[in-house]
């Protein structure tokens, strides 16, 4: 990391912009708060832990992603291998969270002959972008949670969960246990910003990356993954 | 960006011509309007929940100098740094010092409607640092040096056939082809290599929360999350009326923008970044530097009306709707915003002056005002901005640079006021204007006239003036009585 530009340095320059904004919003004339309006919950709050998880696989569905249902991990492992040899996989890059360390991946990848990598095996940034950008077919992730009110993944990225898995592969198979499935994004948010420090990142993920900037032609698998598989476990 | 805002009535006109030769350009804001509908009504109360939106939205302008120093606050506490800037420039030379100091080669970006505000590009490239754009439609239409033809999908009016021969020339593409998911593997293929190699990431943000010092990302295509994730310093760029109170706000906020933007429940991606990347992180950025730009709006924010403005969420929900935005599209507008909130924002940042004919090109039907998740009421902006154009010596319009109406305008107008207000004047007025007005007149109609008067009748026409008032009818008729 190199050193702050002098801009960032509290000196003059930078101290007299902000204040002198801050000193015009603050002698501007106030304004009343306006009362919030009562809004009806939404009514997946009140849903039981099977329909949860019908909600979010219907949801995750709509937006083309591709679900399977496993009753416990050596299903999920069984079911990984089917989807690995269908796509012809030959290496995947694997988060090492903690619903994908029961797994135990590395001796699966070796047992059924697919290269399974994790950012642990490499010595930096650079090579990590190389492999995951341009040597794999597949990222393998566990998810925080799953939200569903709109099938939608959630995903803290810290040592354990780097941003690309999920991000730069073509394919990205994400494994959710049930009981991580929550109604809707306010009970995420509640926890994963409870208390400090906040993770460096959080990212909703609903679906393939698309887009519809060519004549609003809608096609995924613009920058991210053109397709997401979510094997629901439990 | 050249601006261009004063050109608005040549521009629109070319806009008209261009739309009659290409109809599909009209179905793409029914298009997403029909799917706004449709997303809204997955809410249990669309109306509470856009009612929610505007106080979200008027709370976090009532308290903007005590949310930016909480957001500021906390940011900082994270691990992110923080920059002022006080206008386009400043912000710009900022960013172009830092990339130059970290020794970037060249800006991956993600798309953002700032960045183009405070011409970052320009400033970029001047510096021989490339900027390359990472949203498809910003892509395109940088290659092709146009502007934004709608703020959420600049390029949707460009031609698959115009895309091709650029790709075709760039050599993205080997075989020539129109169908639009090729042309967009070509572009992925060409960017991938741009975010895997980028050291410097710019983005602008939806959202900036002061609760937890967190800013908020909403996107469809992934190029914002790669340029947070694989450059070593991230840039995000805010202007200073984003930020919202707290995380529950900004959830509710994300579902009213997705909903009115594309009818999606939520976009694909929506990344909240906290600081920059923690040790033992293999990726995302080692420096997280916020950049917070006035750029004219705490000038704004003094008067407590045009302040209103600044709750717009950019849903481009308006573009949609409005009749105007259908006819001419996104060009005639001439800078970076379009439709219903660019006419009410670009006269402020850009002066009264400059943009007269901007916000009079409005028939104030309010459809842009009955869509607004944030509760702008943009006719009333425009009236207003309408007064305080015409009476340039009031202190409100001296802030926004008003110009005065040219002096026979200004004199019809006087003649007008004081004739309608006096019943003995309008009574001989009618009388004398009578015979003038339908010295033209056909079957009771009147098809043209000269003189000032002449544009009304290039595609309409008016009734010929009845022989007698109403006033000498009813003399008449109570007499028979």
């Amino acid at each position: 990391m190199g050193k702050d530009p002098e801009h960032l340095v509290k000196g003059r320059i930078l101290l007299s912009a902000r204040n002198e904004i801050l000193e015009r919003l603050k002698a501007a004339p106030k304004k009343e708060i306006p009362v919030r309006p009562f809004m009806p919950p939404l009514k997946e709050v009140a849903l039981g832990r099977d329909e949860l998880a019908d909600r979010f696989a219907e949801m995750f569905t709509a937006e083309t992603g591709i679900v399977y249902r496993a009753k416990n991990n050596d299903h999920a492992l069984e079911t990984l291998t089917g989807i690995v040899k269908r796509e012809g996989l030959k290496s995947v890059m694997v988060s090492t969270d903690e619903v994908l360390a029961p797994l135990n991946l590395p001796a699966w990848g070796i047992k059924i002959d697919v290269k399974v990598m994790s950012p642990g095996d490499f010595k930096g940034r650079d090579d990590f972008k190389d492999a995951v950008f341009d040597g794999v077919g597949a990222g393998i992730t566990g998810v925080d949670f799953a939200v569903a009110e709109s099938g939608t993944l959630g995903l803290i990225h810290d040592r354990d969960q780097a941003r690309l898995i999920s991000l730069a592969p073509i394919l990205h198979i994400a494994i959710v246990p049930v009981e991580r499935i929550v109604p809707v994004y306010e009970s995420v948010v509640a926890s994963v910003f409870e208390k400090e420090p906040f993770p460096s990142q959080f990212v909703f993920i609903t679906g393939p990356s698309m887009t519809g900037d060519i004549r609003g032609h809608l096609f995924k698998g613009m920058h991210g993954p053109r397709r997401v598989i979510v094997i629901l476990v439990g | 960006m050249r601006v261009s805002t004063e050109q608005f009535t040549e521009l629109a006109g070319q806009g008209v011509e261009k739309a009659r030769a290409r109809p599909s350009l009209k179905m793409v804001p029914h298009f997403l309007y029909q799917k706004r509908e449709a997303g809204l009504a997955t809410l249990p109360d669309a109306a509470a929940a856009q009612a929610c939106g505007a106080a979200i939205r008027s709370e976090a302008l009532s308290r903007l100098p005590d949310l930016l120093e909480e957001f500021e606050k906390n940011a900082i506490a994270n691990g992110a740094k923080v920059f002022w800037a006080r206008t386009a420039e400043e912000a710009s030379e900022y960013i172009v010092k830092l990339a130059k100091e970290r020794g970037a080669k060249y800006v991956i970006k993600g798309k953002s409607m700032v960045t183009e505000e405070i011409g970052l590009n320009g400033c970029l490239s001047e510096h021989g640092i490339e900027p390359w754009e990472g949203d498809l439609g910003e892509f395109i239409i940088q290659m092709l040096r146009c502007p934004p033809f709608h703020i959420i999908a600049p390029a949707i009016n460009i031609a698959v056939e115009t895309i091709r021969d650029l790709f075709m020339a760039r050599a993205d593409m080997k075989e020539p082809t129109v169908d639009p998911v090729e042309l967009g593997w070509a572009a992925r293929l060409f960017l991938r290599e741009k975010f895997h190699r980028a050291e410097f990431g710019v983005t602008g943000l939806n959202m900036a929360v002061a609760e937890t010092g967190t800013i908020i990302n909403l996107e469809n295509e992934g190029n914002i999350r790669f340029a947070k994730s694989s450059p070593r310093t991230q840039v995000s760029v805010m202007t200073l009326e984003k930020v919202l109170p707290t995380m529950k706000d900004a959830l509710h906020v994300m579902r009213l923008l997705s909903r009115n933007c594309s009818g999606q429940k939520i976009s694909a991606y929506v990344s909240m970044d906290s600081g920059p990347k923690k040790d033992g992180e293999i990726d995302g950025p080692e420096e997280l530097v916020i950049v917070i730009v006035d750029n004219g709006r705490s000038r704004i924010y003094q008067d407590p009306r045009a302040r209103e403005a600044l709750r717009c969420i950019r849903c481009a929900a308006c573009l949609n709707i409005c009749p105007v935005y259908r006819q001419i599209g996104g060009y005639a507008y001439g800078w970076v915003y379009s439709g219903p909130m660019g006419q009410v924002l670009m006269p402020l940042l850009l002066g009264l002056d400059k943009t007269q004919e901007l916000y009079r090109a409005c028939t104030l039907c309010g459809a842009c005002k009955s869509v607004c998740p944030a509760g702008i009421d943009h006719p009333s902006l425009m009236l207003y901005y309408r007064s305080l154009d015409v009476s340039a010596d009031i202190p409100a319009a001296h802030r926004f640079g008003g110009k005065k109406r040219p002096w026979k305008e200004a004199l019809f107008f006087k003649a007008w006021s004081t004739a309608v207000e006096r019943f003995w004047m309008w009574n001989s007025g009618i009388s004398m204007v009578r015979p003038l007005m339908n010295r033209g007149s056909h079957r009771g109609v009147i098809r043209r006239m000269k003189g000032a008067f002449s544009g009304w009748f290039r595609k309409r026409d008016f009734p010929a003036m009845a022989k007698e008032t109403f006033h000498e009818r009813w003399e008449k008729i109570r007499n028979i009585w």
